[in-house]
């Protein structure tokens, strides 16, 4: 990690050796020094290649560079950011690419075992959501499920208090409250991924809790999480002239999720389950017409194994099955799409030649259901036969620090 | 199948203990620890006033003893303790108990404090 002083790399270093003979990198974990003030600067990244074993193409892109800064105010009061470009490049008038701030917020520290954060953050829902560098996981893509159900990296505004239970060494809790979704945007095919506002603009007549209990024990992190939000940020009258329901919690969309994560030696588990439901899917399809389901379910299990046991190096051996239907449940006016009842095989290989750098080759196996010919508007005579399944292989850089 | 995985879940289960915590305070940067609190336990979680975070200290044997810093080195965010390790809360970063990293995103050991007997106190040096 390179950290940066405000005050002079010299002057600082000089005080700090003073004091105790130190590093400055060392106080900054250490947080002894009353008097510090300090900015971070980090980041990571991402690429790939990947190959359509199917239709024999391939593409290669920089998915995305985020650039951390975090600084420290005083000895209770930080914040941290994360500036994201996304394809490499952003064009006016293009389509494609994308610059966003992925997380800016305040955290409070209020003692030992509790803060608040404020600001634009990601709050704990699944594992990928938080945690999603791209040496934390296995595979060039990140899960699918933690993709189209818990719609990754999801961060809106809002407060949150995390800490932990002394009498209970091992609990952590979390709870948050948010601004809430918009189901105008939401889209068949990706459930609610279109209606997060990540910061922008968000309407604030609608918000959603949420919270998380986690328990670490042995060589296992067990994790529980829901959300519950309102969908429909609108005033009365605009509610009542398209028969949703307003109101802070009005429309809602509800949000469960548990996973299991496990580490022992050379050998990993991971498994997740999460469903979404959305009560007012038909109100919703009814006012904009956008095929919303009423559920959507799915999850995923890991396995992987250290193929190197040896220090500051990995090389992960995993597989992977993931298995959701972004419209298990549709209302009387909606129309089922088998697309979005998919299943996925992911295996490969993940090199960590030394902390913060991934190498990746993975293959991944999709098998989807078959297309609904009725959500086909204007049939293209010359349109390819679809195929239920096929398989990519990816080949990926990543890194953090 | 599932008896097995059952088995083995009441097995980490059974592992499952609140770990004790001592308050004391920091002297000339040093923090002493009675030896005999480590009388029927592992490790224990060292807390001062003056201090904005916790130390994790391991009795490795009778002669020897780890601290460790509480703070995880990725966020600096505190870190939480079981019997095989620590962990954060935040981003899933894993520490074993000689601090070293077990899993990512930290990339950097726990800070380690020198440690050294007198007179029947384990003496932390900050």
């Amino acid at each position: 990690m390179r950290i940066i002083s405000l005050s002079g790399l010299l002057i600082l270093s000089s005080q700090l050796l003073t004091a105790q003979n130190l590093s400055y990198e060392d106080s900054l974990q250490k947080r002894l020094f009353q008097d510090e003030k300090k900015t971070i600067i980090s980041g990571y990244g991402e690429a790939k290649f990947n190959y359509d074993l199917r239709y024999k193409t391939g593409t290669a892109n920089f998915t995305r560079l985020v650039v951390f800064v975090g600084h420290k105010f005083n000895e209770k009061i930080s914040f941290f950011s994360e500036t994201e470009i996304e394809d490499a490049k952003v064009e006016g008038g293009e389509p494609g690419g994308e610059i966003a701030i992925e997380q800016a917020y305040l955290k409070f520290d209020l003692n030992k075992n509790m803060y608040l954060q404020a600001g634009l953050f990601i709050p704990r829902i699944g594992i990928l959501n938080e945690n999603h560098l791209p040496t934390t996981f296995n595979g060039n893509d990140r899960t699918f499920t933690e993709q189209l159900l818990i719609p990754s990296t999801w961060r809106e505004l809002g407060v949150g208090l995390y800490g932990s239970c002394e009498k209970f060494s091992g609990l952590n809790y979390s709870l948050a409250i948010l601004n809430g979704l918009n189901s105008s945007a939401f889209e068949n095919g990706t459930g609610i991924r279109e209606g997060r506002y990540e910061g922008r603009d968000a309407t604030a007549t609608n918000l959603a809790i949420t919270g998380s209990l986690q328990y670490f024990f042995s060589d296992i992190k067990l994790q529980l999480s829901a959300y519950y939000g309102g969908s429909a940020g609108l005033s009365q009258r605009e509610a009542d002239s398209l028969q949703l329901n307003s109101g802070i919690f009005g429309t809602p969309v509800a949000l469960g999720e548990f996973n299991i994560q496990y580490n022992k030696d050379r050998f990993s588990l991971r498994a997740l389950g999460t469903a979404i439901q959305i009560p007012d899917a038909d109100k919703i399809n009814r006012a904009y017409a956008n095929n919303t389901a009423e559920t959507l379910i799915g999850g995923y299990g890991e396995i992987a194994f250290d193929l190197l046991a040896a220090k500051n190096k990995k090389l992960d051996l995993f597989l992977r099955y993931e298995n959701f239907n972004l419209n298990n449940k549709i209302p009387e006016n909606g129309i089922e799409n088998g697309l979005l009842n998919q299943q996925y095989i992911v295996t490969g290989l993940t090199f960590i030649p030394t902390g913060g750098v991934a190498i990746k080759l993975d293959y991944v196996f999709k098998k989807t259901g078959d297309p609904n010919p009725a959500l086909v508007i204007n049939p293209f005579p010359q349109a390819p036969q679809y195929y239920n399944t096929n398989s990519f292989i990816n080949i990926g850089i990543g890194y953090s620090f | 199948m599932s008896a097995i995985a059952l088995s083995v879940f009441a097995s980490q289960l059974s592992g499952c203990k609140t770990i004790a915590i001592t308050n004391a305070p920091v002297e000339n940067n040093t923090i002493k620890i009675p030896v005999s609190s480590f009388a029927n336990k592992k490790m224990q979680i060292v807390r001062s006033t003056t201090l904005n975070d916790d130390i994790l200290l391991i009795k490795n044997s009778d002669l020897q003893y780890t601290a460790l810093l509480m703070l995880c080195t990725h966020r600096n965010n505190s870190l939480t303790v079981s019997e095989s390790g620590l962990y954060c809360s935040a981003h899933g970063s894993r520490f074993d108990l000689e601090g070293n990293v077990t899993y990512e995103p930290a990339t950097q050991p726990l800070k380690k404090f020198t440690t050294q007997l007198q007179n029947e106190f384990i003496i932390i040096n900050l």
